[in-house]
């Protein structure tokens, strides 16, 4: 009798005890002030500037001519939208990651393009590039069916004061520090924010997360990371840095 | 982390002009596309843009919305003159508008008045317009050699949202592809922005040539960020938890099973 009751207690107390462990370990959904940066980054579609530029084609005559390429207003090109320098590389410490980042535009069904590679990161072309005003938009695969884990496998544990640090392609770095993280819904993902080319300077880390259903080999969600410049500047240094096998730092 | 946010408060201050264009606002782009004529534009009796020359697009101007005098005169005339053109212009609020002096098809001065197409853009796309405003035959556009407007007369236009990037348009004859009156060998057509060519002058005269006018900002974010198809995430719902469920609800079950015969 006594034995009897004994096991139902202790396996009560054990399932208990698991339960709570779970609970007090596993990494919340939200972390950070998530908030915080989804209002910066919202703008009403009545709000946002809209700048125009203008320019006129030199005179022609009536016969046909060829205006030369470099004409301004003709060159806004994709590479020449502004941005001072563009990421080519990230690193993230804290998940001993190193990789390549590649420009990245719309797929023909209106969601982001995310690298074929797994061990690649892919920056938002359209977007701002990280340090411009806006959220600058860097997406990895967390993991690929026949690659398996990708760039950002670890991404739904990255904590707060993480540091990471954006390559570009003058030799520079940038030093961003990880402030708030979020597992959304995909239905509930604030693109708007997240996509935003207005609003204080935000490095976004992207990729997926939550569940995966296995006969449509997607995740529900998307894991989210709200990041900003480190405060006194991009270093010139690798400070912090654990050096990684087979990648040379670019920075100075 | 409080710095952090301080820190981000303060970048949102910053977020320079924020020129918020006021629902009851409108904004007006002005075109000059008369040849031989240099011009001084009156907004409702008062002089806005002197010695305005052929070929210029003016930035945009967000004025409140109504209705506006547009006078126009030889640049230097007395402002007591009869105009050359005159128009009563109505800006609607939230409009974004092109006022435009070009000449018909016939060769006369004309003003006309142009909505431009701000909506949003799919992610990925650019738009482009382009204003037949020349005293010119009906023309087709060409992009890349395909044919993106047909047989377009003077005062028309044709709008359409195609994937960012340089594009080779060609200004034609209608309905001859060889009669290449002019060629931009790379417009680019960034993404979010509506690119607006105008057609000006006389081609007969010699003075045809394109004006370029863009408004930017009219972009969309994209639906989602699909990343990932490996599912090696794992469940949320680790195997040690698994594990220990499991152990404890064998636990009570085996007690249950126990107590049940024992009380028997």
């Amino acid at each position: 009798m006594r034995n009897s009751v004994a096991l139902i207690v202790i396996g009560f107390l054990t399932a208990l005890i698991a339960l709570l462990t779970w609970s007090l370990t596993r990494s919340p959904e939200t972390v950070g002030d998530v908030v915080a940066f989804e209002d910066a980054l919202t703008f009403s579609s009545q709000s946002r500037s809209r700048t125009t530029t203008t320019t006129s084609i030199p005179e022609s005559g009536a016969d046909a001519e060829t205006v030369p390429a470099d004409i301004p207003g003709f060159t806004i090109g994709v590479e020449s939208q502004g941005h001072n320098r563009i990421p080519v590389g990230l690193r993230i410490p804290a998940l001993n990651k190193v990789a390549s980042v590649i420009q990245a535009g719309v797929e023909p069904n209106g969601d982001m393009e995310v690298p074929a590679n797994v061990d690649d990161v892919a920056w938002y072309k359209y977007g701002p590039a990280p340090g411009e005003p806006g959220s600058a938009v860097l997406a990895a695969h967390v993991d690929l069916a026949g690659q398996g884990p990708g760039v950002f496998f670890g991404l739904r544990d990255l904590e707060p004061g993480s540091a990471i640090y954006v390559d570009f392609d003058d030799g520079s770095t940038g030093v961003y520090e990880a402030q708030a993280r979020k597992t959304y819904q995909k239905e509930d993902l604030p693109t708007d924010a997240i996509f935003s080319r207005e609003g204080p300077a935000v490095l976004t880390l992207i990729t997926c997360g939550g569940d995966f259903n296995r006969s449509l080999r997607r995740y529900d969600s998307n894991v989210v990371v709200y990041a900003i410049e480190a405060s006194g500047g991009p270093s010139p240094t690798n400070e912090g840095l654990t050096p990684v096998a087979g990648r040379e730092s670019d920075a100075a | 982390m409080r710095k952090a946010i301080l820190a981000l408060v303060a970048l949102m201050m910053l977020v320079p002009g924020m020129a918020l264009a006021q629902s009851s606002d409108g904004v007006v782009t002005v075109v000059h596309g008369v040849p031989d004529l240099d011009v001084d534009v009156y907004v409702n009796d008062a002089l806005t843009l002197p010695g305005f020359t052929y070929g210029t697009v003016t930035d945009p101007l967000t004025l409140p919305a109504g209705d506006y005098d547009i006078d126009i005169r030889a640049a230097g005339a007395d402002a007591s003159s009869d105009p050359v053109l005159t128009e009563l212009v109505t800006l609607p609020a939230g409009a974004n508008a092109t006022i435009e002096a070009n000449l018909d098809g016939d060769g006369g001065p004309k003003i006309s008045v142009w909505v431009n197409d701000i909506s949003a853009i799919d992610a990925g796309n650019g738009r482009v317009t382009v204003r037949h405003t020349a005293a010119a035959p009906n023309v087709d556009i060409l992009a890349n050699d395909g044919e993106l407007f047909g047989n377009v007369p003077n005062g028309a236009e044709g709008v359409a949202d195609v994937a960012a990037g340089d594009y080779n348009v060609k200004v034609t004859a209608a309905g001859d592809a060889s009669a290449v009156v002019q060629e931009v060998p790379a417009l680019t057509i960034p993404e979010g922005t509506n690119v607006i060519v105008y057609a000006i002058g006389d081609l007969g005269g010699g003075s045809f040539q394109l004006a370029v006018q863009s408004i930017s900002g009219l972009h969309s974010a994209p639906t989602g960020v699909p990343s990932g198809t490996g599912g090696d995430l794992g469940s949320n719902v680790p195997a040690w938890l698994v594990v220990s469920l499991v152990l404890a609800t064998t636990t009570m079950i085996v007690g249950g099973v126990k107590f049940a015969r024992e009380r028997n």
